[in-house]
């Protein structure tokens, strides 16, 4: 019998192997991941606390699934996790008849300008208006990294983690996102 | 498909302790997920080699008990 103190113990590599087998053991990842992955859905979700709840727990009983198909790369585990919570919430906003209105912070909307050198300063309500309109109409998969970067506050370390590339990779695609803004925000004007 | 739009009614988007919380329930996943993957499993009768097996059993007790009467 292993108890629950001696579980926390362990390396995560070795929770794993044991909850793989038995998937009781799985409780020890969910204590440590659970509150990081209802955040990212809850933000995803511009504050949905009842679909955020949901969707979290979607995630968690996929990952439990498909325990035996998870294979350590290098990766941490929470990378994993995020990819299955970001998938969920894809396919949710997917599932929705009309747009799903997404709510996103002056500040962080002023992230993306400063970063896409379009904006130093204060930016007026309509060129915020005007920003975000412009990323609505980005690819899905270009908005998904602005998205991780700028509205979930993720370092490149952690968005390489979860596309699986090296952090070079993933700084290098978020940059070319910002000179595509700034092109296209300057084409505008 | 999702929209961005400014949060101009200043809407919470992190959640609380308290919301993470109230959804952090690690029996009520494993509840679930054991509905879930145990709703796809065969009743015995509906086995083949179980039902011949049932089967024979049953008869096995008729012809018992017709035999003792």
């Amino acid at each position: 019998m292993t108890s629950k103190r001696h579980i926390q113990q362990l390396s995560e590599s070795e929770i794993i192997a044991l909850a793989k087998k038995d998937r009781k053991y799985f409780g020890t990842l969910y204590d440590r991941y659970f509150e990081r992955i209802f955040r990212f859905v809850f933000k995803r979700l511009g504050g949905d606390e009842d679909t955020a709840a949901d969707l979290s727990q979607q995630t968690f009983i996929k990952a439990m699934a498909n325990m035996e198909k998870y294979e350590d790369r290098g990766f941490p585990f929470s990378s994993w996790l995020y990819r299955i919570a970001q998938n969920e919430v894809s396919m949710y906003f997917r599932q929705q008849k009309k747009n799903y209105s997404v709510p996103i912070d002056e500040n962080r909307i002023q992230d993306v300008a400063t970063e896409a050198e379009i904006f130093s300063s204060h930016m007026s309500m309509d060129d915020q208006e005007k920003l975000v309109e412009m990323l609505n109409g980005l690819e899905e998969s270009h908005l998904d990294i602005i998205e991780l970067r700028f509205f979930q506050q993720m370092s490149f370390k952690d968005i390489a983690e979860i596309y699986s590339v090296s952090e070079a990779t993933a700084k290098m695609r978020t940059y070319r996102i910002l000179e595509r803004i700034n092109k296209q925000w300057k084409n505008e004007e | 498909m999702r929209k961005f739009t400014v949060n101009k009614d200043k809407k919470q988007l992190d959640p609380t302790d308290a919301q993470i919380k109230r959804h952090k329930d690690f029996s009520r996943l494993h509840h679930d997920y054991e509905k879930l993957t145990k709703r796809g499993k065969k009743p015995l009768y509906r086995d083949p080699k179980m039902f011949l097996f049932l089967f024979i059993i049953g008869i096995i007790l008729l012809l018992i008990f017709l035999g003792e009467m």
